[in-house]
């Protein structure tokens, strides 16, 4: 059985690599088709109930599944990765496969997750991938970053300046120095100064929410320099205009400020009748990675 | 082969003399056999005495025709007479026969016949059981019904019983002597030759009858294709059969006098084997064929399934049924021509056919050539007429074989579609003028046949010719019964030739003597013919059913391959419609220029419709004459600017209406058409994609669109407009959201008002939870882009939300916080 597994593997891989290297004249089709042939062998392995345990070919569900996940995502159909997801988590074997799938899986689970906004499940994947990803593989390790360090600067954890040069992934120094000082001007600039990187690895609209996690640092600042729960409107909007967010208006203040408030960045209430935000005397900018 | 046909010379040689003497001889001869397959097997005996009565029956068949007075009816007496006791051997010894058969199977391996060489390859894939069985049931259908009932059942276990003594030759021998007079050898020699040698010419020798008409080169190719097409013969039935009968063939031959038996046996044998070998002989598609329609093999294997070869298999089922489907003569002929126009006009239209058919033409020679080949095993008279018919040169004596003997027809009529002019002259012929020729022909046949078998294997081609005459006297007699037969064909020949015969009896019956037990005979045979036709019948009527689809599914397959298998920019059609309006319907088959418009007049079909279309608004009206447009643009291949701008136009209107499908259908084919058509509008329809995005919240897609957008693109208006819109949705800034909604260019709103209401609902549950104590529906309107307070109000009174009963102006947040959270 090991052996059929291993045959599978190497079909699927020689069936991608071929398909992979036709897929530059017709995008996709090809790909899409070896996806199908490996469907089919993922189904195959996973209708093995009858073998034992130690030789079922569900052993290779795992490595069969992560060469899907490698199309699916070049072809941009996550969606179809959830079966595979699902029927890998039903699986009593989720836990004992080898360590490089495990981090393979894990990798493009926690991609996944990551883009359907699960951030919370999407940084668990992703720190398991990269904390055992092999050591020498430095590669992979920064492919894991790319994704892990957007989604932990999200839950608010911002990465050090070693760890982004040790990667090579100094495009994220501006980021997440802009986002942590609240510099809304610097996290444009840094955004849109590497935008075709960050573009290119599926992650500027998710750097793109970081802007939330700015403007509530930004706020909070406001609210450490005034020193009191009351808070008049006009100091966030002069706030944001010294961010030289010109065509901002009262309205727009008080629309970012209701965002925060609903997603629990900051606790409080406006009071549209004062024209004041009024927020919680304790603990009003609760830390992010407390906030969902 | 060359070795077979030898001996099969010697044989015929041999037979010949006997033939024209020998009937009165082969009488005894046979009583004798039969006498002695009785004493071996107790069980037959019954159906020996039906042979018994047969041969009386045969001996008077014979003296009525002698008392006919004409040459020609003389020499068609002797045919006759000569098929009969052909034939009344064949059906009548089946018992007998049977059992040989079965020996010769086993031994058929062992005995190192020349011909067997020959054969070898397809020999080792016979398995011997099976042969026997194949063989049999063939037989049994045109076989079987002479024999009565009760014969055929002892029939089969002998041969099993005796089977298992594999001692080949020795059992060979055995069986031989035991069955036939063991006094007499000149007598089994006789009734081998004469027996045996049609058994050659059906199996080995059809090609030497086939010399005497044909080329011998012809002829060699023919063997050579023969045993291809044998050796290539799957393991189907067919293939099974025609081994076996090869076998048989082989195994009469070298046995040489044993084999008479044999040879009453062959031609039923020949009868089925004709059908099997017919398809086995198409070198290119038997295989194919065979496998796809084994009960179409089975039932009418000979004349569909001749011809099929070069053409596609849905061609030569089409054409099989249409020959199965009519049981006359005349019908046949029809539909003969009605299948010559089809194919030739599909020849023209069909673009996937047209392959097929310039293939044709080639192998078609060759087909004909292992159709000959074929016939002749069917029978062996027919198969001598065959060879007349085929040659040109004898376009007379094919007339007359097309006309005495259905199948023939049926063959001609099959290779008639390819183009065959033989079989156009035989098919041409009506039955009735058939008769008349057959007689003129037969004669001519007769010395033809004799010269040519003179010329090329005399001993062969003389049992053939001897055959052939009886043949011509048969379908003198019941040209009519035979071209009934003919529907049938392979299987029904048997029964036709047993008609004839009982006509012949009939007619003939001067001698009232041995034609009783013939009557009695023939009359148990009968019933047996009825059942086997109806059974025939049953199977054709499987087939029809079955190839009916067929044709559908090749119809079919011919738009769709020149739909896919030709883009429409590989086979430009310019449309010569003057139609300004053209009602959509979806292609279905190829589209037909007369219907399709040409640019120009789609041009101001265009005009015409946004002129309808701004006037009345009637968007089924519009969304129809631009899809009629798109079609008629596709079929031509027109990619142009045009092209974009109908399609741009279409969306537009289909955005407008709100129906996403026609919209989506433009954007895709918009987004192809750009790259080689930039547009001005490539920036609105951009923007339009990238809305779209967020409306189905593809983050994936939208980031692949934000990968390929240019900076002149995001420069555009549109397009940074749906980016700043993108950005302001990503971040839930419901106020700039519904700022840049209320400032969209050109059609975007409309795109916007897909998901604006989601998006209000969002911004509204923010915003219920985040002000307090109020909020005053004038900030809820002006901040989620409601044109006027109404609107406002009903969508909040939408939602649940409370306000205030001192101002209703303002809204509870606090309490429609928990309503919209429900909500």
């Amino acid at each position: 059985m090991f052996a059929v597994t291993l045959d599978l593997r190497i079909f699927a891989n020689n069936a991608e690599q071929q398909l992979q290297k036709k897929s530059k004249g017709q995008p996709g089709e090809m790909l899409e088709k070896a996806a199908e042939q490996l469907m089919s062998c993922f189904r195959v392995c996973a209708s093995d109930n009858r073998a034992g345990i130690e030789d079922s070919k569900k052993w290779g569900m795992m490595f069969l599944s992560n060469q899907l996940f490698k199309i699916y995502f070049k072809i941009n159909k996550l969606h179809l990765c959830k079966p595979l997801i699902r029927a890998i988590d039903s699986s009593n074997l989720k836990n004992d496969y080898s360590p490089a799938q495990k981090v393979t899986y894990k990798y493009y689970v926690g991609r996944k997750a990551m883009f359907d906004s699960d951030f919370k499940p999407a940084e668990e994947f992703l720190s398991y991938a990269f904390h055992h990803c092999h050591r020498s593989s430095q590669k992979n390790k920064r492919m894991i970053l790319i994704y892990l360090l957007p989604v932990k600067m999200l839950l608010g954890h911002m990465p050090t300046h070693q760890l982004l040069r040790k990667y090579d992934l100094m495009q994220f120094a501006d980021v997440t120095k802009a986002v942590s000082e609240g510099n809304l001007l610097l996290l444009n600039e840094a955004l849109s100064k590497h935008e075709t990187f960050f573009i290119r690895c599926g992650i500027f609209l998710i750097l793109e929410k970081l802007k939330i996690i700015t403007y509530r640092n930004l706020f909070k600042k406001v609210y450490l320099l005034l020193r009191t729960h009351q808070l008049p409107l006009d100091a966030f909007l002069a706030a944001l205009r010294m961010m030289q967010l010109e065509d901002v208006d009262i309205d727009e203040v008080q629309c970012i400020l209701a965002n925060l408030i609903y997603m629990g960045h900051i606790k409080g209430y406006i009071s549209h009748q004062h024209q004041k935000l009024v927020v919680s005397k304790q603990n009003p900018f609760p830390p992010l990675s407390t906030v969902s | 082969m060359a070795a077979n046909t030898t001996q099969a010379a010697t044989t015929t040689s041999w037979s010949y003399g006997a033939a024209a003497d020998g009937q009165v001889h082969e009488n005894p001869e046979w009583e004798k056999a039969r006498q002695a397959l009785a004493s071996i097997n107790k069980s037959q005996s019954s159906a020996k005495a039906a042979q018994a009565n047969r041969t009386t029956g045969e001996a008077s068949q014979f003296q009525p025709a002698a008392t006919d007075s004409a040459a020609i009816q003389q020499q068609q007496q002797q045919q006759q007479q000569q098929y009969y006791p052909w034939y009344q051997q064949t059906q009548q010894h089946y018992p007998g026969y049977t059992y040989p058969y079965n020996y010769y199977y086993s031994m058929g391996p062992p005995p190192p016949v020349p011909g067997m060489e020959d054969q070898s390859p397809s020999y080792p894939s016979q398995p011997q059981p099976p042969p026997p069985a194949t063989p049999q049931p063939p037989q049994s259908p045109t076989t079987s019904d002479n024999p009565p009932p009760p014969p055929p059942p002892p029939i089969p276990p002998p041969p099993n019983s005796q089977y298992p003594p594999p001692p080949s030759q020795n059992a060979y021998s055995a069986n031989n002597s035991m069955p036939y007079p063991p006094g007499d050898p000149n007598q089994m020699q006789v009734y081998s030759h004469s027996q045996g040698r049609p058994n050659y010419g059906q199996g080995f020798q059809a090609q030497n009858t086939y010399q005497p008409s044909q080329n011998t080169s012809q002829q060699q190719q023919q063997p050579g294709q023969y045993v291809p097409g044998l050796g290539r013969g799957e393991a189907n039935k067919n293939k099974n059969q025609k081994q076996g009968q090869q076998l048989w063939h082989r195994m009469k031959q070298a046995p040489g006098a044993a084999s008479v038996k044999f040879n009453i046996p062959k031609r039923p044998y020949q009868v089925q084997c004709s059908p099997i070998s017919n398809q086995t002989y198409p070198p290119g598609e038997q295989p194919s064929g065979t496998p796809s329609s084994p009960a179409s093999a089975s039932a009418a294997p000979g004349g569909a399934q001749t011809r099929p070869q070069d053409w596609p298999q849905a061609m030569k089922e089409y054409v099989q049924r249409c020959f199965t489907a009519c049981e006359t003569e005349e019908d046949k002929d029809r539909t003969e021509k009605v299948l010559k126009e089809v194919l030739q006009d599909r020849l023209k239209d069909g673009s996937a056919y047209t392959i097929d058919w310039t293939r044709e033409p080639l192998p078609e020679l060759k087909v004909k050539q292992s159709r000959w080949e074929a016939v002749p095993p069917q029978r062996t008279s027919d198969g001598s007429i065959s060879r007349g018919g085929s040659t040109a040169a004898a376009a007379s004596r094919g007339r007359g074989g097309g006309h005495r003997l259905g199948h023939y027809r049926n063959i001609f009529s099959q290779r008639s579609p390819s183009s065959s002019s033989s079989r156009s002259s035989s098919r041409s012929p009506s039955p009735s003028h058939g008769r008349h020729r057959d007689r003129s022909n037969q004669r001519h046949r007769r010395s033809d046949s004799g010269s040519q078998s003179d010329s090329s294997i005399s001993s062969d081609l003389r049992p053939q010719l001897s055959r052939r005459s009886q043949r011509g006297a048969r379908g003198r007699g019941n040209d009519r019964d035979r071209g009934r037969g003919g529907g049938e064909r392979g299987r029904g020949r048997g029964g036709k030739a047993n008609r004839g015969r009982r006509n012949m009896e009939d007619s003939n019956s001067a001698g009232g003597k041995k034609r009783k037990g013939g009557n009695a005979g023939l009359d148990f045979h009968d019933p047996n013919r009825e059942a086997k036709k109806q059974s025939r019948a049953a199977r054709f009527h499987k087939q029809l059913r079955s190839e009916p689809l067929i044709l559908s599914i090749n119809a079919l397959d011919l738009p769709d391959g020149t739909q896919e298998g030709l883009s429409w920019e590989d086979c430009p059609i310019v449309g010569t419609c003057q139609d300004i309006t053209k009602s959509y319907l979806r292609l279905t088959c190829a589209p037909d220029p007369s219907t399709v418009r040409p640019v120009h007049v789609l041009r101001k079909s265009l005009l015409a419709v946004k002129a309808h279309w701004k006037n009345h608004q009637d968007y089924l009206y519009a969304c129809e004459q631009m899809k009629s447009i798109r079609q008629d643009l596709t079929v031509q291949g027109v990619r142009t600017e045009f092209t974009v701008e109908v399609y741009e136009c279409h969306a537009r209107i289909a955005l407008e209406k709100g129906d996403h499908e026609e919209f989506n259908q433009c954007q895709t084919q918009l987004k192809a058409l750009y790259k080689d058509n930039p547009s001005e509008n490539i920036g609105e329809f951009t923007a339009y994609r990238l809305l779209y995005y967020i409306f189905t919240k593809n983050s994936g897609d939208l980031t692949t669109e934000l990968v390929y957008l240019t900076p002149a693109l995001r420069a555009d208006v549109c397009v940074a407009h749906a980016l700043a819109l993108r950005a302001a949705w990503a971040l839930g800034n419901y106020r700039r959201f519904f700022k840049l909604y209320q400032e969209a260019p050109r059609m975007a709103s409309y795109l916007i008002d897909k998901f604006v209401e989601r998006e209000r609902k969002v911004a509204l549950r923010a915003m219920v939870k985040t002000f307090r104590p109020d909020l005053p529906v004038q900030y809820v309107q002006s901040n989620l882009g409601f044109s006027c307070l109404d609107s406002c109000m009903a969508f909040l009174t939408g939602l649940g939300v409370t306000f205030y009963l001192s101002d209703p102006q303002k809204i509870d947040c606090k309490t429609s916080t928990a309503a919209l959270a429900a909500s």
